[in-house]
């Protein structure tokens, strides 16, 4: 990679884009009026349980839930 | 044993034999009693044969149920699996997909279901995953895996349990959406190391046709390396980049993008094959019931009507015995 420049804030804050966006996102989502912003974040749901699994064996899952773009 | 079973089960039905004294139920030598015991016999299998009628139309409700469950279920999210497919487009359009690229380090993302009963969806992409696995496996080459769904899981921890890295479940316990998957991405690239990440899912067809997928996602050092070589992606050069940003850094966001949105076209089409696969097994198998029923029903009246023209006979070749007494 030829970059000199200084990364972006958010990626020298250890975020992917994908964080960064989710952000962005949901900052706009807030800035939506009042029906249609509570219909855009109870949409905007997460869920699901993610385990590591180290030496052929699954570790703890570790849930992630109702957490949009910690 | 099962006689045994037959007569006690012969003696709830018929009250009168039960009536008799026990003792000559149990001495099968004498005559009379294996009458009793052919008679019992008789009527008990129409009994046996009636629990399995009903037990086969309880499941044929089961499964009708589901059918029904699975379709409405469908149509809710093939939609917006058909709407997702504009977010994958263009990237193909810009990065192409490269299949067949040759990489050091690969991961495979297997898409399954959490559930089962949904016919082969889950062992064609394990099946994929597998070829995807020898295909890329080597000296110098690592491949590992990583698994969305119970289903998948189950069946890869049999073979390729030292493969596995993360495995992620209930995914699809509220309606899926892209924050959701977005995050799953980022928590997938976060914990692996890749030159190339190919997804392996079943695109949605039609209701009975899902065709195992790959699609292949490249690092941006890997972009970056192939658009000098040239091809497709040499035509990266050709596009003017705003901003202080450099290409590497605009390669980099594109490819975490492109990543999640891939991922969110590739769960959908995934929960759309698994409703579709769903419904027609549990279509056929509501068809298998009915024949199923069918079959039973005509044994059933065959041995009733059996039973009655022996009870007849009995009667009337006793009253035809009497008469000539007389």
């Amino acid at each position: 990679m030829a970059s000199t420049a200084a990364v972006p804030f958010w990626r020298a804050a250890g975020m992917t884009y994908i964080t960064y966006s989710n952000i962005c996102a949901n900052l706009v989502r807030n800035c939506l009026k009042e029906p249609h912003r509570a219909e855009a974040l109870t949409r905007e749901k997460v869920h699901f349980s993610l385990s590591k699994w180290a030496d052929g064996k699954a570790q703890k899952p570790v849930l992630r839930s109702d957490a949009p773009a910690v | 044993m099962a006689m045994a079973v037959f007569r006690r089960e012969g003696r709830r039905l018929l009250p009168s034999i039960a009536a008799r004294p026990i003792a000559a139920i149990r001495s099968p030598l004498s005559s009379s009693d294996q009458e009793e015991g052919l008679l019992g016999l008789r009527s008990i299998s129409t009994q046996v044969v009636r629990n399995r009628m009903k037990s086969v139309k309880n499941i044929q409700k089961i499964t009708k149920a589901m059918k029904m469950v699975a379709a409405s279920k469908l149509r809710a999210v093939q939609g917006r699996a058909e709407n997702s497919r504009g977010l994958w487009q263009p990237f193909t359009a810009l990065l192409g997909d490269n299949p067949s690229i040759d990489v050091k380090k690969s991961v495979v993302v297997t898409l399954s279901s959490d559930k089962g009963l949904c016919g082969g969806i889950n062992s064609t992409v394990v099946k994929v995953s597998r070829a995807l696995y020898k295909l890329n496996s080597g000296p110098e080459k690592e491949v590992q895996f990583v698994i969305v769904g119970e289903k998948a899981k189950a069946i890869m921890f049999r073979d390729s349990k030292n493969d596995i890295v993360l495995s992620v479940t209930e995914l699809n316990k509220n309606p899926l959406n892209y924050a959701q998957v977005s995050v799953l991405a980022d928590d997938i690239l976060k914990n692996v190391e890749f030159d190339a990440l190919r997804i392996v899912y079943n695109k949605f067809h039609s209701v009975v046709a899902f065709l195992p997928t790959v699609s292949t996602v490249l690092s941006p050092e890997i972009i970056e390396k192939e658009s000098e070589i040239g091809g497709k992606l040499g035509e990266l050069d050709s596009y003017e980049i705003e901003g202080g940003e450099t290409k590497g850094e605009i390669l980099q966001n594109l490819a975490e993008f492109q990543f999640s949105c891939v991922m969110f076209n590739a769960v959908l089409e995934n929960a759309c094959s698994e409703m579709g696969a769903r419904m027609s097994a549990m279509d056929s198998s509501s068809r298998n019931a009915g024949e199923m029923l069918d079959r039973l029903t005509l044994t059933y009246n065959r041995t009733r009507q059996a039973s009655i023209t022996t009870e007849l006979i009995e009667i009337i070749s006793g009253a035809s015995a009497l008469e000539a007494a007389k």
